[in-house]
């Protein structure tokens, strides 16, 4: 078997083009808004939404129970009357999106990161759904 | 009016014309291009570029953005559901206009680079104002 090297951010890429084709197939990803990204960092969930050209206090953020709902409002640039557009790629306009955690939360404990228009959550697991490490008693 | 909904738009794989050394996945940006008398307007989505991993280049009338994210950012997460992929971002354009070099601008916030390419002098002098008398 060839010895192949592959970075940690390359083995990412590709655990998450994996997971792409699996749950959505040829038919490609869902068109929800923002699309998210679920990751598990072991004492907690982290969630990650690609949500550029948005200000921090554009974004609402909820907790409850196992669900985070996460909403806003991505504005519309007005033009100046002179400009013609060649493009226009980039969508504007109102969001709500709801996902479900695949586990138990410590809800008031989340925190949330908006960085390079990429908003980061970290939801807490509830304690007793943490890993936890037994120690061995002496005899 | 009411705003509407927004819709995701997927991001689309590039292939990058030259060989990199760098490994991994491209992503072609969405972006917005506009063009008013003087200048032209490129604004990109390039969410997770910080503002010093942000490349343009301009050679002849070919123009290529490229946008680098941060790959530490995701240490010790494993992934348990994906609806987007992650990289960088890369997109090459030709211009019709010719290009004023030193008067580029580029800014990057929130991971949205906005570029300002003012017309050169020429180009904009080829403009014939018909005025009424």
């Amino acid at each position: 078997m060839a010895l192949v090297y592959l970075d940690p951010f390359e083995q990412l890429q590709t655990e998450l083009d994996r997971m792409l084709d699996a749950a959505f197939g040829p038919a490609g990803p869902s068109r929800l808004f923002p699309p998210v990204n679920v990751f598990d960092a072991g004492e907690a969930y982290v969630v990650k939404a690609e949500l550029p050209g948005v200000t921090p206090d554009q974004i609402g953020i909820e907790v409850e129970d196992d669900t985070l709902t996460l909403r806003g409002e991505r504005p519309f640039a007005e033009p100046s009357r002179e400009a013609a557009y060649h493009r226009r790629e980039r969508g504007s306009g109102q969001f709500r999106r709801v996902v479900r955690i695949p586990g138990r939360l410590e809800s008031n404990e989340a925190k949330a990161e908006y960085r390079d228009g990429v908003l980061t959550v970290r939801l807490p697991k509830a304690k007793e759904a943490r890993p936890r490490r037994v120690q061995i008693q002496a005899a | 009016m009411a705003p509407n909904e927004l819709e995701a738009r997927p991001k689309q794989k590039v292939e990058r014309r030259e060989e990199t050394t760098r490994p991994g996945a491209y992503f072609q940006p969405a972006v917005d291009i506009l063009e008013t008398r003087d200048e032209l307007v490129l604004v990109a989505d390039m969410p997770g570029v910080p503002s010093d991993g942000v490349d343009v280049d301009l050679e002849g009338d070919e123009l290529s953005i490229e946008g680098r994210v941060r790959t530490g950012d995701y240490d010790g997460l494993k992934p348990l559901y994906c609806e987007y992929g992650v990289g960088s971002y890369y997109r090459r354009f030709t211009l019709g206009e010719m290009i004023d070099r030193d008067g580029i601008k580029a800014q990057m916030k929130n991971g949205v680079l906005e570029l300002r390419l003012p017309k050169a002098e020429r180009a904009r002098a080829r403009r014939i104002t018909v005025e009424t008398a």
